[in-house]
């Protein structure tokens, strides 16, 4: 069940078959959500965290004329909301994009965590600076990136975070979003974004059909974006 | 809610709208048609060079077009001091 979460942990550092145990030991409820469903409203007070187990899910702010930013994707294996256990309330909404199946672990077992397992908590220390990095590159796409570059980037994230949870079949993998998901991740329209897959197709970079990416060519992918992963601090460290 | 089919066309070809979207209307198949052309040619403006030449069609599932939104009729351009 976290099968994916510990992939995520031990692509980065060693965790323990005590340590695993006390993740075990933290799971409270697990629910299955179906899609499209915001389950964390920005200003709710929050004694648990969510841990997504299987599917896809975002951070979202809005404005009042209805228009999103999609500030982060999750993917099967993350912490969507880890920052609530210190900051106890989100700034932000949390939305699942497909149907979804998360664990709630509540916030008193990550206190316990936290003072039994000093190495499994600076573990997930790292995983919420990991989240920051990740927003980091976001704000210089939304900000700087053109569009083709910003999608390109998108697209080469996500296979190196779907490949560390065995989410990704060579270089092809599942994304089942819409256009107008994506374009709420880039900051464009679905318009826009479906003109932007028809110039990475026909560059035979990458092809969106049917929620899975397939790309044809990853050095002309990740040379349209200016990717580079050190971002996702893929370094394997015993801390 | 109806579901509309928003295909552009413009001097880069036609790009068929593959999935759609549900909006309350054709009012608000019209807006999002101008929404995304804007944000089309911000892209362009951004790089020295902007099409008027396209329009969106919003089509229904059946593919029939409801009605056609010119990229020209999406922004006001100012020339020379007035409105071309």
């Amino acid at each position: 069940m976290i099968d994916r979460h510990l992939l995520k942990l031990r692509a980065r550092d060693t965790v323990s078959a005590d340590e695993e145990q006390a993740i075990r030991n933290a799971l409270g409820e697990i629910r299955t959500v179906p899609a499209d469903r915001t389950i964390i409203h920005a200003g709710e007070e929050l004694d648990v965290s969510t841990m997504l187990l299987d599917g896809f899910m975002c951070r979202y702010k809005d404005l009042s004329d209805g228009q999103r930013q999609i500030t982060e994707l999750h993917v099967s294996g993350d912490f969507v909301d880890l920052h609530s256990f210190s900051l106890k309330r989100l700034d932000h909404n949390i939305m699942t994009l497909t149907p979804c199946q998360i664990a709630l672990v509540p916030h008193e077992k990550l206190t316990r965590i936290t003072e039994q397992f000093p190495h499994l908590t600076r573990l997930y220390w790292f995983s919420t600076n990991l989240d920051a990095a990740i927003h980091r590159e976001w704000e210089l796409s939304l900000g700087r990136r053109t569009a083709i570059a910003r999608l390109a980037s998108l697209f080469c994230e996500m296979r190196v975070r779907l490949e560390i949870v065995g989410l990704t079949d060579g270089l092809s993998y599942a994304l089942p979003l819409t256009q107008t998901d994506l374009a709420e991740c880039l900051g464009l329209t679905a318009i826009h974004v479906n003109r932007t897959l028809k110039e990475l197709r026909e560059q035979s970079v990458v092809q969106f059909k049917g929620g899975i990416v397939t790309i044809l060519d990853w050095e002309g992918l990740t040379q349209i974006a200016e990717f580079d992963p050190a971002y996702l601090y893929l370094e394997h460290r015993r801390e | 809610m109806p579901h509309f089919y928003l295909h552009l066309r413009n001097g880069a070809g036609y790009d068929e709208d593959p999935e759609g979207q549900e909006l309350a209307d054709l009012d608000a198949a019209r807006l999002a048609a101008i929404d995304g052309v804007r944000s089309v040619l911000s892209e362009e403006m951004r790089q020295g060079q902007v099409d008027l030449t396209g329009a969106i069609e919003i089509a229904d599932g059946d593919g029939n077009v409801l009605m056609i939104v010119h990229f020209r009729d999406a922004v006001q351009l100012k020339l020379d001091g007035r409105i071309a």
